[in-house]
């Protein structure tokens, strides 16, 4: 089997897994559960997002969500009602209080500028390696929120953008996210994909025979940040109303604890991860409020999301610092046990046969 | 005018000074274990907690109050070692560095749910909030403390490392940790030794912080061991004069950058200064101090 043709078929699985949850929830769910899945559907696009540049390069990056960030913002900005700029955002700098941009005018400008920045940031950025780079992942992330916090004219600062039309619907976060899954897959298993995970275990051999580790990674970060831009478009599109606390450290902590707990060396680990978490994530919220149990009233306990994330993570690196899925994508390890069984099968009619 | 300079100087010098004590600590245990140590900050945050529930039964003398809170933070550094960062010793950085970072997170939200998220009142000494005249010149005492605190702990560290065996032995396993168990030294106590030195570090910096902001929250030590990630990567990560000079420049950079500033972009400080030394390290990659890496070294 060629290769391209075992990435779709895994990509494909893992999109089919996505595709389910997605469709019972559109036909059984309420609207609260719908929402949930939503939300679901924007941080698996996240954290495949983030997959592509931390599960190839094999750096630690903090800064994804700043991505999700300015792309929400800039969607936020060109598609919200002119009317509703003129109270919101009157004082918006180069005119853009006036300006009122179609749909998909304003996610493509959006895309684009994401892009732009993340082209600017990453060249920068592959210089460092290791935790230098990690560190300014984070500093990345500061940046940004500073900046968004603090350009009042163009963000309202601190406070929230609302009337952001409401056009995001499931069928097009299921559609993102099985994309976003099928362009992960494809560049992990890529020429390009190999060359960057051959680097990351060995710099100097993979530099010795050619490879341009510089502009792979370059190249990994940019797509990482438009998947993330993705991410963030849907977000803005579904939610109407976007602060700069959405996008900080708690969507951090969440989308890494994904990545880490499912494996950030495959984009089956980057979906596993994200089911697996946001289940755990949910049922922990629900406890957190303070729920009444069998006529038994459990005390609220702000902070109890939190404190599962970090046991989760710290848990997950002592017991399996490989996460659940570990190196291979779920159809290799499939194709792998089931030759594994037939070679045991041959094995025990040959040693049968033998007697 | 030269007062003004005098007053800021000092200002700087302090700051500057909070930031090298922290990239100190978190450059100590780096050089000996490879550990990005994302929890250092949410030691002082339990340092601080300590200090809040000494004060709470009642005992208020700064004498036993102050040196409760190092000893605190000297604790919560060790036990971190044992629960958390002892499994993982021999992964390799990534799994360290995330492993701290989900001990920050742990730490924060134990806090967050036994003290709730309101910042609660932790008052000093009534001394370090007075001020000393220089000439002309109000210089407040924190400042003074701080900056002379933190070149003493320096000139400590560097005896400590020069002249006892365990310094040496420290020293030998940042470049090499397995010929320095060859030595017959035990890893345990080189790395245990490094965490305790880094938390009474943090310590002596978790001092001043509350002493500056007067109250203790959950998440009071994430941005200023920030700062110091920053300051230690522009210094050169690993290195101990790195950390130093990284911490000293990043407190230069950030009141000159407040002095200069006019009041409306004010606000982007902190993005500024980082983008700044974004642009450093495009030219010097591997910070002021610290040496080029092996080529085909991951950390």
């Amino acid at each position: 089997m060629s290769n391209i043709t075992q990435s779709l078929k895994g990509a494909l699985l893992l999109g089919g897994i996505v595709v389910i949850i997605a469709v019972a929830a559109m036909l059984f769910a309420e609207p609260f559960y719908q929402r949930i899945v939503f939300i679901f559907l924007v941080n698996l696009i996240a954290v495949v997002g983030l997959q592509v540049f931390m599960g190839n390069a094999d750096i630690t990056n903090y800064g994804h969500i700043s991505f999700m960030g300015i792309a929400a913002y800039a969607v936020a900005i060109f598609a919200t009602p002119v009317v509703i700029k003129k109270t919101a955002l009157a004082n918006a700098p180069f005119g853009l209080a006036n300006i009122e941009l179609g749909l998909f005018a304003s996610i493509a400008i959006a895309l684009l500028l994401t892009v732009l920045i993340a082209f600017l940031v990453g060249t920068m950025l592959v210089r460092q390696s290791g935790t230098p780079a990690s560190i300014a992942t984070l500093a990345l992330l500061v940046i940004v929120h500073v900046v968004i916090m603090n350009w009042v004219d163009l963000t309202r600062g601190p406070r929230a953008i609302y009337g952001i039309p409401v056009k995001a619907t499931l069928g097009w976060a299921t559609f993102c996210a099985v994309l976003a899954i099928v362009v992960a897959r494809l560049f992990r298993d890529s020429k390009w994909g190999l060359q960057l995970r051959a680097a990351s275990e060995n710099i100097a051999a993979a530099g010795a025979m050619g490879v341009h580790i510089k502009r792979l990674r370059l190249a990994a970060w940019v797509l990482s940040g438009t998947i993330l831009g993705v991410a963030g478009i849907l977000f803005a599109l579904f939610v109407g109303t976007i602060s700069p606390k959405s996008f900080y450290f708690d969507l951090t902590f969440l989308t890494l604890a994904m990545l880490v707990v499912g494996g950030v060396y495959s984009v089956s680990g980057a979906v596993i991860g994200a089911i697996v978490v946001t289940l755990g994530f949910e049922i922990t919220r629900y406890l957190e409020n303070g729920p009444t149990l069998a006529s038994f009233k459990l005390p609220e306990m702000f902070g109890l999301t939190g404190l599962f994330l970090g046991f989760t993570i710290v848990m997950c690196m002592i017991l399996r610092p490989q996460g659940l899925i570990g190196h291979d994508e779920i159809d290799e390890i499939w194709d792998r046990r089931q030759r594994d069984r037939s070679r045991s099968n041959l094995e025990a009619t040959a040693s049968g046969a033998a007697k | 005018m030269s007062d003004y300079v005098l007053q800021q100087a000092f200002n700087a010098l302090s700051v500057g000074g909070e930031y090298a004590l922290l990239a100190l600590g978190l450059a100590i245990v780096f050089s000996v274990m490879h550990l990005v140590n994302f929890a250092h900050g949410d030691m002082i945050t339990v340092g601080g907690y300590a200090m809040f529930l000494l004060l709470l039964f009642g005992i208020r003398d700064p004498l036993l109050v102050l040196p409760f809170g190092v000893l605190a933070t000297v604790t919560a550094a060790l036990l971190l070692e044992r629960i958390a960062f002892k499994p993982v010793r021999n992964a390799s950085p990534t799994t360290g560095m995330l492993t701290a970072f989900g001990a920050s997170i742990f730490i924060q939200n134990v806090a967050l749910i036994l003290g709730g998220s309101r910042p609660k009142a932790v008052p000093t000494a009534d001394w370090m909030a007075s001020s000393i005249a220089i000439g002309a010149v109000h210089i407040p005492m924190v400042q003074v403390l701080e900056t002379i605190v933190t070149l003493a702990a320096i000139v400590g560290l560097v005896a400590l490392l020069r002249y006892t065996t365990v310094g040496l032995a420290m020293r030998a396993a940042a470049k090499d940790v397995p010929t320095v168990r060859l030595m017959g030294i035990k890893a345990d106590r080189v790395i245990l030794t490094a965490f305790a030195i880094s938390g009474f570090l943090a310590g002596l910096a978790g001092i001043f912080i509350l002493a500056r902001r007067g109250a203790v929250d959950p998440f009071m030590g994430f941005a200023p061991v920030l700062k110091a990630f920053v300051a230690a990567v522009l210094g050169g990560f690993g290195s101990l004069p790195g950390a130093v000079v990284g911490g000293f420049a990043l407190g230069i950079a950030e009141v000159t950058l407040q002095v200069i500033l006019p009041q409306e972009i004010a606000g982007f400080r902190d993005a500024i200064v980082f983008l700044l030394i974004g642009i450093v390290l495009v030219f010097r990659p591997q910070g002021i101090l610290g040496e080029r890496p092996d080529f085909g070294e991951k950390s």
